[in-house]
C-alpha cells in the first residue's frame, strides 16, 4: 500500500518536472486569395456537376420507381403517386416499338414533372379522343430518342383504360409561341411529341421540335406483346 | 444557387470567358420554370375566406367552386308532367369560365327545350346532331359568345355547358322536358333524381389474337363514355354546412291537377307544404325550401277510392296526327288458382355503393323475401362486388336447414369493392331445367344499379333470359332507376324501389305481389286504325297491381280503343272511346322518346345498330328532343366575353349521395387524397382543364409549349470545366503555399513581437 502511495508521488513529481502544457501555437493560415478561389471553384465545380448528373439519374430512377405506380394503377385503377410527395401520377405508357423505347408519362404538375417523365400537358385531350394529346419531355432525357421517330412508325399509347396505337404522320419545328396546336379543335385523335429544338442544341431557345401522329382507327388492337 | 454565382464570380474576375458560360448554365434551369400556366387557379393565400376551393390538377393551386342552384317548376296534369329545370350557374372567380355539369333526369323525360337566360332576356336553343351541337359550341366559346349546350349520356343521365360566364356573374339555362307519372296498385307518383350515384366501370377486356406479325391485343371497353358518366365528386366533409348554404341548392315548385279528388299526397323522402286548391289540385312545395342535391325526391299522391278512375285517355293533335296516352288499369280478377311452384335466384350487390344504408335496406329485404318461400320451392343466392359468391353450387330446396345457412350467409354479408354485374347476373341466368314451364324461374336483382355498362347488361338478359323472369329492386336514395327499369323491362319482370330503410317491409309488399301471383296474358290492345305506332312494342307483361301505360299515333283516330288480357285463364276486356279523350300537350313528345327507346331496344332484337341509329336520329330530330345522337345547343349572337380574356373549364362536382360511404366506393386511398391539404376540398376526379381559348390573332390560339431541354450535359460540361479549372489553380498555389508554410513560423514570431512591443508601448 505504502508503495503503492509513493509511486504515485513519485509520478506525481515526475509530472510537476515536466515542462507545462502549452498549447501548440497553430500553424498560421494565411489562405492567399488564390487557394480560397482554387478551393471554392472545386467545390462549386463539384456541386454544379453533380447537379447535372442528377438530373438525367432522377429522369431514370423515377421511371422505374414509377413503374411500380403503374402497375398498381392498372390493377386498381386508382392512380397511384410513384412516390409519396410527388406532385403527379403516371397518366399513360407510351411504347416506340420502331426504336425499341417505353416511357411512361406522367401528368402535368406545372413544368416540375418535366424532370421524371413526358407530361400530358393538362390542356390535352385525353389521348385517342377527338382533338390533340400533347406530350412533352426533354430533349437530353426522355426524349432524346425522338429524332429517330419517323413518319410511319407506330406509337402505343396505352391508358389505364386501354390501349390505343397511333402512327406518325409527319413532324415540324415550331416556336415555342406559336405553335399551332389546338388542343380542342375536334379533329381527327393526334398526339403532338414535344420538344426543344434544335435537338443537339446545348442551350436553350425559342424553337420546339413536334412530332405528329394520328390514331389508328378500329379495330383497336395493339402490338404490344410485353402487355400480354 | 445565389451564394455559388456570387462566390465563383468573384473568383473569376478575370476569366469573363467562363464567368459568362458559368451565367448561361446556372440559368438554363429556371428557364424551365419561367412559363407559368396562368390556367385560372389561385392558391390559398391568394384567396378571400368563405371560398369554396377545389384542388386543381396543380398540386397546390385551387379553384373556387362554382355553385349551380336548381329550380325544378312541375306541372302535373293527371299523367303528364311538364318539367322547367332551371340552373344557375355562380362563377364566383375573377375568371370566364365554362361551367360543365352531369345531372339525372327522369328515365323517361323527353327533352324538348333549352334557354339560356341572362337577365330578362331568353335564348332559344336548337336541336341538331350531336357532333354539328358540339361543334356549334364550341365556336361560340370560342368566339366570346354565350352559349349553352344540353347532351345526353344516358337516357337518365345528361350534361349542361354554359361557356362565358363572366367574373361573379350569374348566368340560367332552363330545361323543359316532358315525362309521365307512374301507377302502382293506384297510387301515382313520380321520382326526380338530383343526384348521379357514382358509377362503377368495368375495365375494358383484353383479348390476344394471333396474326402474321406475331401477337396483338384487342381491347374491348364496356363503358366507352367512361369520362362522361363519371362526374367528380365532392367529399362530403367539404361540401359547406349550415350558414354557408348549399353548393348544390334545389327548390320544388310543383302544381298538381290531379283530375280526380285527391285523398293524400306525401312524399317519403322529403317534407312537403301543400296547399289545396279544390278537390283535385295542389300547390307544393318543400318543407326546408332549398334542400341539398344528394339523393332522389319522389312525390306520390292517391285519389280518393270511389272515385279513381279505372281507365284514362289523354289526346293530343299535332301536325294532322292524333296522339294518345292511355292508362288503364285491369280490373280485379279473384284468383284461385293454386300456387306454382318457384326457382327464385336472388342476387344481392354488395359493392362499395351500397355500404350504410344501402345494405341494410337491401339485407332486410331479402331476409323478408326468404320468409316468405315455401317448402317446395328452390332457390339460391348470388351475392356480387368485383368478385361473386354463390351460396348453393344450385338451387337447392327452400327447408328450413338451407335457409338458415342463407339467413346466415346475408346476415354477414359486407359492402365493398367494385361493382362487376355482368357475371353475377349471366350466372343468376343459368337455367339447368329450361324447359320446365311448371316451375316459375324469377331472378329478384337487388342493387343500386351504380354502373356505367348498362348496354352490356341489357344484352345479357337479352341474351339469357329464357324462362327466367327478371324483378330489379332499386336500393338506395339514388338508384340508377333507368337501369332498374329497363333490365325489368328486358327481363319480363317489374321493378320495386326500397329505399326507405324504416319501411323495407312496406315497400317489399309490391315485390312479393308480384312475385306470387299469376302474371296478366295475352295483352292486347285493338285500335281503330291499323296503321298506328303504339309503345311499349310489344306490351309488358303485368303484374298485380300494374296499369297498361301505352301512348300511339294514329292519323283522324275516331271509334274505340279495346284493351283485353286474360288472367288465370279469365279473359277481361275494356272499351275505351277516342272521342271521351281530354284534350292536352305533352303527348306526342312522350311517344317520340318511347319510340327512340323502341328503337334502341330493337338492336338486342336483331336491328342493325345503323338501323338503330337512323330511326334515332330521325325520331329526335323531327320532335326536338335530345337523345343519344342529338343536342340542343343555344348560342348568343353578341359576344360577351372581351377579346384577350381566357375561358377556364370548370366541372361542376357531385354530391356524394345521402347514406353513402365516400371511402367505400372510391377506396381508403382516394379519401385520404380527398381529405388532406388541410381541409381543403380536393376533387379526387375532379379534372380541371385549363383550355386554351383566347382570342385572335391566331397565334395567341396555341398552345404554348414549354422549355424542353434540362441543359444537363452543358452544366456538366461548365461544372467539370470548373472543377479542373480550380484543381489547376489549386495544384500552381500548393507549390507556393508550400515554400512559403516553411518560412511561416519566423515571420509570424516577429508578427507577435511587434504586436506584443506595440501593447508595451
Amino acid at each position: 500500500m505504502c508503495d503503492w502511495f509513493m509511486r504515485t508521488e513519485a509520478f506525481l513529481a515526475t509530472a510537476k518536472d515536466a515542462p507545462p502544457i502549452a498549447p501548440k501555437p497553430k500553424p498560421p493560415r494565411h489562405a492567399s486569395p488564390r487557394a480560397l478561389t482554387a478551393i471554392a471553384l472545386l467545390i462549386a465545380g463539384a456541386l454544379i456537376a453533380a447537379q447535372a448528373l442528377y438530373i438525367p439519374a432522377k429522369a431514370q430512377v423515377a421511371q422505374i420507381l414509377m413503374s411500380n405506380a403503374w402497375e398498381h394503377q392498372l390493377s386498381t385503377g386508382d392512380p397511384a403517386r410513384p412516390w409519396p410527395w410527388a406532385d403527379f401520377t403516371p397518366t399513360a405508357k407510351l411504347s416506340f416499338p420502331g426504336q425499341n423505347r417505353t416511357v411512361l408519362a406522367v401528368t402535368d404538375a406545372a413544368g416540375e414533372s418535366l424532370a421524371f417523365g413526358p407530361t400530358l400537358m393538362a390542356a390535352s385531350v385525353k389521348p385517342g379522343a377527338r382533338g390533340v394529346a400533347v406530350f412533352a419531355a426533354h430533349r437530353d432525357t426522355h426524349f432524346a430518342f425522338l429524332k429517330d421517330v419517323k413518319p410511319g412508325d407506330e406509337i402505343a399509347v396505352e391508358l389505364p383504360d386501354g390501349a390505343r396505337r397511333f402512327r406518325v404522320t409527319s413532324s415540324q419545328i415550331v416556336r415555342w409561341d406559336a405553335s399551332g396546336i389546338q388542343t380542342h379543335d375536334g379533329g381527327a385523335p393526334r398526339i403532338a411529341l414535344v420538344t426543344c429544338w434544335p435537338l443537339d442544341a446545348k442551350t436553350p431557345g425559342p424553337m420546339r421540335y413536334v412530332v405528329w401522329a394520328e390514331l389508328i382507327p378500329e379495330p383497336l388492337s395493339a402490338s404490344t406483346p410485353s402487355q400480354v | 444557387m445565389e451564394q455559388m454565382i456570387t462566390l465563383t464570380n468573384n473568383g473569376l474576375r478575370t476569366r469573363p470567358a467562363l464567368a459568362g458560360a458559368l451565367l448561361a448554365a446556372t440559368c438554363l434551369v429556371p428557364a424551365a420554370y419561367a412559363q407559368q400556366p396562368r390556367d385560372g387557379t389561385v392558391s390559398k393565400s391568394e384567396v378571400s375566406s368563405g371560398s369554396l376551393l377545389l384542388q386543381s390538377s396543380t398540386p397546390g393551386r385551387y379553384v373556387e367552386a362554382p355553385l349551380v342552384a336548381a329550380d325544378v317548376k312541375m306541372d302535373i296534369a293527371g299523367p303528364i308532367i311538364r318539367t322547367k329545370l332551371t340552373q344557375r350557374f355562380t362563377n364566383p372567380t375573377q375568371q370566364w369560365v365554362e361551367g360543365v355539369y352531369a345531372f339525372p333526369l327522369p328515365e323517361g323525360a323527353a327533352v324538348d327545350t333549352l334557354k339560356i337566360v341572362i337577365g330578362d332576356r331568353f335564348i332559344e336553343g336548337d336541336i341538331k346532331e350531336r357532333q354539328e351541337a358540339r361543334i356549334i359550341y364550341e365556336e361560340a366559346a370560342a368566339s366570346g359568345q354565350r352559349a349553352g349546350l344540353v347532351e345526353e349520356e344516358r337516357p337518365n343521365l345528361f350534361t349542361t355547358s354554359l361557356a362565358n360566364i363572366g367574373p361573379g356573374e350569374t348566368v340560367a339555362v332552363q330545361i323543359e322536358f316532358q315525362d309521365k307519372a307512374r301507377l302502382d296498385n293506384g297510387v301515382w307518383s313520380t321520382r326526380f333524381p338530383l343526384v348521379i350515384g357514382p358509377r362503377y366501370n368495368p375495365k375494358p377486356t383484353f383479348g390476344l389474337t394471333a396474326d402474321r406479325t406475331g401477337r396483338s391485343l384487342s381491347v374491348t371497353d364496356p363503358v366507352p363514355d367512361r369520362d362522361r358518366i363519371t362526374p367528380p365528386v365532392l367529399h362530403p366533409a367539404h361540401e359547406p354546412t349550415g350558414t354557408e348554404g348549399l353548393r348544390l341548392p334545389v327548390n320544388f315548385d310543383i302544381s298538381l291537377e290531379a283530375g280526380v279528388p285527391i285523398a293524400d299526397i306525401s312524399s317519403q323522402t322529403h317534407g312537403l307544404v301543400v296547399t289545396k286548391s279544390g278537390a283535385d289540385g295542389a300547390r307544393i312545395h318543400l318543407k326546408d325550401g332549398e334542400v341539398p342535391a344528394d339523393r332522389d325526391f319522389v312525390l306520390s299522391w292517391k285519389p280518393e277510392p270511389a272515385t279513381a278512375p279505372t281507365a284514362s285517355l289523354f289526346r293530343e293533335q299535332r301536325n294532322g296526327e292524333d296522339y294518345l296516352l292511355a292508362v288503364v288499369n285491369p280490373p280485379a280478377i279473384k284468383t284461385t288458382a293454386q300456387r306454382r311452384d318457384r326457382e327464385t335466384i336472388f342476387v344481392i350487390d354488395n359493392s362499395g355503393s351500397m355500404s350504410g344504408d344501402s345494405m341494410d335496406q337491401a339485407k332486410q329485404g331479402l331476409l323478408l323475401a326468404l320468409n316468405r318461400l315455401a317448402p317446395t320451392d328452390e332457390f339460391n343466392i348470388v351475392r356480387f362486388d368485383d368478385t361473386m359468391e354463390l351460396v348453393f353450387q344450385t338451387a337447392v330446396p327452400a327447408n328450413e336447414q338451407n335457409l338458415a345457412r342463407a339467413r346466415r350467409f346475408v346476415s354477414n354479408l359486407e359492402a365493398n369493392g367494385g361493382t362487376e354485374m355482368l357475371p353475377a347476373l349471366q350466372a343468376a341466368l343459368v337455367d339447368n331445367d329450361r324447359k320446365n314451364t311448371e316451375e316459375v324461374r324469377q331472378v329478384v336483382f337487388i342493387t343500386d344499379g351504380a354502373i356505367g355498362n348498362e348496354d352490356q347488361l341489357f344484352a345479357a338478359i337479352h341474351d339469357g333470359l329464357g324462362r327466367s323472369r327478371l324483378f330489379t329492386v332499386g336500393i338506395g336514395s339514388a338508384p340508377n332507376a333507368y337501369f332498374m327499369a329497363n333490365a325489368a323491362r328486358q327481363g319480363r319482370g317489374t321493378f320495386t324501389f326500397m329505399d326507405d330503410v324504416t319501411k323495407v317491409a312496406e315497400q317489399s309488399a309490391k315485390l312479393f305481389a308480384a312475385l306470387e301471383n299469376p302474371v296478366m296474358t295475352d295483352l292486347e290492345v285493338k285500335l281503330p286504325a291499323d296503321t298506328a305506332d303504339a309503345f311499349p312494342a310489344p306490351l309488358p307483361d303485368l303484374y298485380a297491381g300494374e296499369p297498361v301505360t301505352m301512348v300511339m299515333r294514329a292519323k283522324d283516330v275516331t271509334g274505340d280503343l279495346t284493351f283485353s288480357g286474360k288472367l288465370n285463364g279469365k279473359s277481361w276486356t275494356m272499351t275505351l272511346p277516342v272521342s271521351a279523350a281530354g284534350q292536352t300537350t305533352g303527348v306526342a313528345q312522350l311517344w317520340a322518346r318511347a319510340k327512340i327507346a323502341n328503337f334502341e331496344e330493337s338492336r338486342y332484337t336483331g336491328m342493325t345498330m345503323e338501323q338503330v341509329d337512323a330511326g334515332v336520329l330521325k325520331t329526335a330530330l323531327d320532335f326536338h328532343l335530345v337523345s343519344r345522337l342529338t343536342s340542343l345547343v343555344a348560342v348568343d349572337k353578341t359576344p360577351a366575353r372581351p377579346a384577350g380574356e381566357k375561358l377556364d373549364t370548370r366541372q361542376i362536382a357531385s354530391m356524394l349521395p345521402k347514406g353513402w360511404d365516400f371511402g367505400a366506393v372510391f377506396g381508403a386511398a382516394a379519401e385520404t387524397r380527398a381529405l388532406r391539404f388541410d381541409q381543403l376540398p380536393d376533387g379526387v376526379m375532379q379534372k380541371i382543364n385549363a383550355r386554351a381559348t383566347q382570342e385572335k390573332p391566331k397565334a395567341e390560339h396555341d398552345l404554348a409549349l414549354p422549355g424542353t431541354a434540362s441543359g444537363w450535359e452543358l452544366m456538366l460540361a461548365f461544372g467539370l470545366s470548373l472543377f479542373v479549372f480550380g484543381a489547376a489553380l489549386l495544384r500552381r498555389g500548393r507549390s507556393a503555399i508550400g515554400l512559403r508554410g516553411q518560412a511561416l513560423p519566423a515571420s509570424v514570431g516577429s508578427v507577435r513581437a511587434t504586436s506584443a512591443r506595440d501593447r508595451v508601448s
